[in-house]
């Protein structure tokens, strides 16, 4: 058949009128990133005034960025979960049970750190496989089977040694890769434990950013993306869903434990207490303030990242600048919930140009 | 334009799909009994029926998203078994989904090329090659003469008819030996029915691609089909020629057959427009 006459002229389609509040919710859709740095900047710069310059000395830095690396970490890996359409709530205890591990075969059977911290790991990611096969060859969600798991390992870890927090040796290089210590007001920021208060956090960014490079430009990201967002098309069209969401609950449980490992190393310390429930609550707030949707299909681990940089800030800025701990929970509450109204806005506003 | 008619199949067109005896029920609900169809190269085949017939389920148990209770495929002349609907693609067997199986958090681009990307090695590492997946998307879409606002938008931005545009230029782009395709013109206008009738016409006789296609409107049948299978409550009801039989014997055919309910059907279905 002759071209001319058979091209569908086409050109209209997508232009929609929009308000000026849609196009600036259009634009944070866009950039959500940016949007999430101008919140942690514009924190940064409140508690830097409210501490009188405290807050971005490299001693509390090394605090704040200890609390976002290990935050950041599990928000990264709940991000890729929440892309796929699931939630993990077990990760605080595998953030627990990795280390406590690593410190106990360490102190009872002088195994060396590196290896303990591989069993650690490994748990981690087999932990998150038996979540994932659960959820998805037995078709519970998610949210149930993470919070089975939950109580089951921090069963299992509180009656492995009576719940005492054990003393992790210290061991080099491992330590110095890993983290030791925080920041002292003796150390120089160029000097090597200078620079060593901040690997916990230095890795975190490491590991983030191969996550978002494995969502962005490989394979699996795509069929991640794919799984959430459409997942019977998905499957139409030869994506295989289960293995993707089995994969990143892997991936989900090696992080949670790859993050209990650093921190254990920065405090020499393994207590099987470490990872509370709230550890989970607030790194999914964190992905959500950092512009993930619950609605799978899309997000953002650079985000988390961020959005874990908040949190950490307003848990210790708000201490800093005199308020009480708990007042910080008021804060993480609201800017949770306008996260989440903003994220819903612009979902939204997605959905509706859908036809 | 379409008003020539449908060149003869070659009396010795060797078959290139035989399915047999397949039933398929869900639990309680029994979608398929026994249906045999048979398919040969370059032929086009019409899979007509009410709605919940099962010809959707049909023909998801031949792109292996679903699997048979009993039967056999036989695909150019060896029995296979689809455990997925990648050993199906593997196969040559594309297929439009009713839903068309797009990813509306995906580009255009990368909805065209899911399930075998193009990749790049870059520092040891397999990356995906997104630069070469536009141009291809970009340059495909051209030749079929399909346009769309930017290869770059997500799926959620086109309208319905760009988007089975887009399913039917993803299924054509491996060069499939069969196409299979359920309601391809469902959302799509006079003009862009008439292309995507055309494109399966120049598949026939240019690369003698085998088709079934599930419609409801007997013009469009008549039209591309050579021959035509009417399921009926899981069965198969009528398996006729187009070229021996007329549309109003076919029409009168089903409505003798099958009662009442099915005539309101069959004249809803031959309401021009009406799709
Ligand atoms: N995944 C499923 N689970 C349960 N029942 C199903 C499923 N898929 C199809 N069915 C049932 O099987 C029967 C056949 O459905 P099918 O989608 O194959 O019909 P169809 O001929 O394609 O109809 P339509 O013209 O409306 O697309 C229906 O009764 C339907 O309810
Ligand atoms: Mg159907």
């Amino acid at each position: 058949m002759p071209p001319t006459e058979t091209k569908p002229a086409k050109k209209t389609g997508v232009k929609v009128p929009h308000t000026m509040t849609e196009r600036l919710l259009i634009l944070l859709s866009r950039y959500r990133e940016a949007s999430i740095a101008v919140v942690a900047i514009v924190l940064v710069i409140y508690f830097q005034f409210g501490s009188d310059g405290g807050f971005l000395s490299p001693q509390f830095m090394s605090v704040v960025l200890r609390d976002t690396g290990r935050l950041g970490l599990i928000a990264a890996a709940e991000v890729m979960l929440m892309i796929t359409g699931e939630i993990d709530l077990s990760l605080s205890a595998i953030f627990s049970i990795a280390p406590y591990v690593m410190a106990l075969l360490s102190v009872t059977y002088g195994l060396p750190l590196a290896v303990g911290a591989l069993i650690g790991v490994l748990i981690g990611i087999l932990v998150g496989a038996i979540n994932g096969i659960i959820t998805v060859r037995f078709k519970v969600p998610s949210l149930i089977t993470t919070v089975g798991m939950l109580f089951f390992l921090q069963g299992i870890v509180v009656s492995i040694y009576n719940s005492q927090p054990i003393v992790a040796p210290v061991e080099q290089p491992f330590n110095a890769i890993f983290g030791q210590s925080l920041y002292q007001p003796s150390d120089a920021l160029l000097s090597w434990h200078g620079i060593t208060a901040f690997t916990p956090f230095l890795w975190a960014v490491v590991l983030v950013l191969v996550l978002a490079l494995v969502l962005a430009r490989t394979t699996f990201g795509l069929h991640t993306i794919a799984t959430g967002s459409n997942i019977i098309g998905a499957r139409e069209i030869g994506v295989r869903t289960d293995r993707m969401k089995i994969y990143n609950f892997m991936i989900a449980g090696g992080f949670a434990a790859f993050a209990g490992i650093i921190n254990t190393a920065q405090f020499t310390s393994a207590d099987p207490q470490a990872g509370s429930p709230f550890l989970t609550l607030q790194a999914i707030a964190a992905a959500v303030i950092g512009g993930t949707s619950l609605l799978g299909g899309s997000g953002t681990v650079i985000g988390a990242l961020i959005g874990a940089f908040v949190v950490a800030s307003l848990n210790n800025g708000l201490v800093m600048i005199g308020a009480q701990a708990t007042v910080s929970d008021i804060y993480l509450g609201a800017a949770i919930i306008a996260a989440m109204i903003l994220s819903i806005q612009v979902d939204r506003l997605r959905t509706r140009r859908r036809v | 334009m379409n008003s020539q008619a449908i060149p003869p199949l070659a009396p010795d067109a060797p078959t290139v799909l035989e399915m047999s005896n397949i039933s398929k029920s869900f639990g309680a609900v029994t979608a398929l009994v026994d249906v045999s169809i048979k398919l040969r190269q370059g032929e086009v085949l019409a899979l007509v029926g009410d709605n919940g017939a099962g010809k959707s389920t049909l023909i998801k148990i031949l792109s292996g998203f679903h699997q048979p209770d009993t039967g056999t495929i036989v695909s150019q002349g060896k029995e296979v078994r689809f455990a997925s609907p990648r050993d199906a693609r593997a196969q040559g067997i594309e297929t439009v989904y009713q839903d068309l199986a797009l990813i509306g958090d995906l580009s255009v681009f990368h909805n065209m090329f899911l399930g075998r990307e193009y990749h790049k090695r870059f520092l040891g590492l397999n990356l995906l090659d997104n630069r070469k997946m536009r141009e291809q998307a970009q340059l495909y879409l051209d030749t079929l003469g399909i346009t769309i606002p930017s290869v770059n938008s997500t799926v959620d931005l086109l309208s319905g008819g760009q988007r089975q545009c887009i399913a039917v230029a993803r299924s054509i782009y491996s060069s499939p030996k069969i196409l299979v395709l359920d309601e391809p013109l469902a959302a799509l206008g006079v003009r862009e029915s008439a292309h995507v009738l055309g494109l399966i016409q120049n598949l026939r006789q240019q690369r003698q691609v085998s088709v079934i296609l599930i419609v409801h409107n007997y013009n469009q049948i008549f039209e591309v089909c050579d021959r035509i299978n009417f399921l009926h409550s899981g069965e198969v009801a009528l398996d006729a020629s187009t070229a021996d039989t007329s549309e109003e014997e076919l029409i009168r055919i089903v409505k003798s057959g099958l009662g009442s309910r099915a005539i309101d059907a069959a004249a809803a279905e031959v309401r021009p427009g009406l799709v």
